[in-house]
């Protein structure tokens, strides 16, 4: 990075941490710092919503999934708005009514305290874990580009969350989501736009397009039905509508979000603005990853992204042999996309096609995983100077909004759900709001410590929603309960979440099907049970309808 | 305050039809898609 991408750089970070600061004023009370006293216009939480969705890893990830993988991951979006749709019929009026801090808060008035320390040991574990893997992502940034260590990195990065959230509460979250997102939406666009901009002079849009779909790039909707793999039309459908509707209506780290709202028809406009923008956008950013990969297709790309990997892989003995036949692959590909531009010539979309193949299987046999690197690696190396500073700035702006709403959300449990009902439960407005500050800082730390962990063979982005897959059908389960079964009781739902648990533990262990069906069995699970426990004779005689459901 | 739960939609005049006009929308994104893909991948 050149000094004019260092001043967009700090001058973003500092600008958005002074932001927050600014807006953190008034939070005094319990209810203004976890609720921002129920002030919210909608498009405040729309974008506060879409900035904690997207994190750091949707940049540098999911860009490269597309110029690994195609496009086709964007189909797991599609059932998002199929989600947002149910909840804002159901969860938001259910959630403004109760008047709760936490959705956790309202297991208990709908079924009883145990039900409500379960499933909420259940969330502080799935989002303890996951806020790590947040924080980690922007640590491959500058671990890949300036060498600076990673713990340093988090360390940075964790701090600046830690003012102005600490601070400020879910206000300053929000509104320094709304900044940050706005930062995404320029990266987003001006990425896109760079990436066709680079290709030669003579390659049209049309060109880059039918290279792409030459090498398998441009495939957002497949039609074939298979239960292991997540990306096609049906599991991104039902599979994503159960992941959606898990995380917009059990994460609490979400349903604080739209619970500040000044209405519930504020509320569900910024979750329909959701359902309406996520998936073109998600559909822009993969595809900014398809024209990487095109413009690649002029530019001789490394073997490896990584460059420690690279650095490792060319000490080692059959790396001449290695590097000679992956030129010779790539001057094939080069020299076929060259023709394809000047000829229109079918035939050398099938040349293009054979000489990709072979590099592809060229850079599996260096057995390395460098796919979080390639879109930092375009920026970087290829990007004109101001420009690399603001998509870093970008990526920052991700990380710290996912953080800060994750951070925000666990303290919020923590003080709620576990120390005001369980450990003091007669204290001052005064207190809480100061225990409430202790717990921000307490899960910020444990992020900054847990982000090692986010390092891993796999895909980051992959990995983000596979954690969440292991407990939100669980979850999902048990307010689908809640919401639609009256009679069912508490006994009947702790059982049921337990048995949901269990079925994704064995589903995810015993069988090969895909991720996105665990919040479907785990769901389903946990209604069966629950239904079935509750008509059980003993149990009966408690149960009774409530009126917390729909 | 939170306002009575049956405050209408700001546009469409009443919630199911913003939730039809979303769904509509889906349906018209992944139809381009599909037609994206069929015009594109090989």
């Amino acid at each position: 990075m050149r000094s004019l991408d260092w001043v967009v750089l700090l001058l973003s970070i500092v600008f958005i941490v002074f932001y927050g600061l600014w807006r953190s004023r008034g939070s005094n009370t319990v209810n203004k710092y976890l609720l921002a006293g129920k002030t919210m216009p909608w498009y405040a939480m729309a974008l506060s919503i879409m900035a904690t969705q997207a994190s750091a890893i949707t940049f540098i990830s999911g860009t490269a999934q597309a110029y690994v993988d195609g496009m086709r991951f964007v189909q797991m979006y599609f059932g998002l708005p199929l989600a947002m749709v149910i909840l804002s019929a159901t969860a938001v009026p259910l959630f403004h009514r109760s008047g709760v801090y936490t959705a956790y808060e309202f297991l208990e008035r709908r079924f009883d305290a145990k039900t409500r320390a379960l499933v909420s040991a259940i969330f502080l574990l799935q989002r303890g874990l996951a806020c790590g893997v947040a924080l980690y992502a922007p640590a491959i940034v500058l671990t890949a580009i300036l060498g600076i260590p990673d713990r340093a990195t988090t360390l940075l990065m964790g701090s600046l969350v830690l003012l102005y959230t600490v601070a400020g509460g879910i206000q300053a979250v929000t509104w320094t989501d709304f900044q940050q997102m706005l930062i995404m939406f320029a990266g987003v666009f001006i990425s896109l736009g760079m990436a066709i901009a680079l290709l030669p002079g003579d390659t049209t849009v049309m060109d880059a397009f039918a290279l792409a779909g030459a090498a398998g790039r441009l495939n957002p909707v497949v039609l074939s039905f298979n239960w292991q793999d997540e990306f096609n039309i049906w599991t991104g459908l039902l599979g994503g509508m159960f992941l959606a509707l898990a995380y917009f209506g059990t994460d609490q780290s979400q349903v604080q979000r739209y619970l500040t709202g000044k209405s519930i028809a504020q509320s569900r406009l910024s979750l329909l603005f959701n359902a309406v923008a996520k998936v073109p956008m998600q559909f822009l950013i993969l595809l900014t990853g398809a024209m990487v990969f095109v413009f690649y297709s002029f530019e001789k790309p490394p073997i490896v992204f990584n460059p420690i990997e690279l650095q490792r892989l060319e000490s080692q003995p059959g790396h001449a042999d290695l590097t000679r036949r992956y030129d010779a692959a790539y001057a094939e590909r080069r020299a076929a996309a060259s023709r394809y531009v000047k000829t229109k010539d079918e035939a050398a979309l099938t040349d293009y096609r054979a000489a990709n193949f072979r590099m592809e299987n060229i850079r599996k046999e260096t057995g390395t995983a460098d796919t979080n690197y390639i879109f930092l690696s375009f920026v970087t190396r290829y990007l004109p100077v101001g420009v690399v500073g603001l998509i870093m700035a970008a990526i920052f702006a991700a990380a710290m909004s996912t953080i800060s709403a994750e951070v925000n959300s666990l303290a919020t449990v923590s003080m709620v759900d576990i120390y005001r009902r369980y450990i003091k439960r007669d204290a001052t407005d005064e207190h809480y709001l100061f225990a409430s500050r202790a717990f921000t800082t307490f899960w910020c730390t444990y992020a900054i410590v847990t982000a090692q962990l986010g390092a891993g063979p796999v895909s980051l982005i992959v990995m983000v929603n596979k954690i969440g897959s292991y407990f939100y059908g669980g979850m999902l389960g048990v307010f689908a309960l809640a919401f639609f079964f009256p009679r069912v009781h508490g006994t009947a739902a702790f059982i049921g979440v337990l048995a949901g648990e269990a079925a994704i533990l064995g589903a995810s262990q015993l069988t090969q099907v895909s991720f996105l069906w665990y919040n479907v069995i785990g769901a389903l699970v946990v209604i069966g049970t629950g239904l079935l426990v509750s008509v059980l004779p003993a149990q009966r005689e408690s149960s009774g309808p409530t009126s917390y459901g729909l | 305050m939170s306002r009575p739960a049956n405050e209408p939609p700001p546009f469409l005049g009443a919630w199911r039809r913003v939730y039809a006009a979303v769904l509509l929308w889906l349906a018209m994104l992944i139809f381009a898609f599909y037609l994206f893909t069929r015009a594109f991948n090989q």
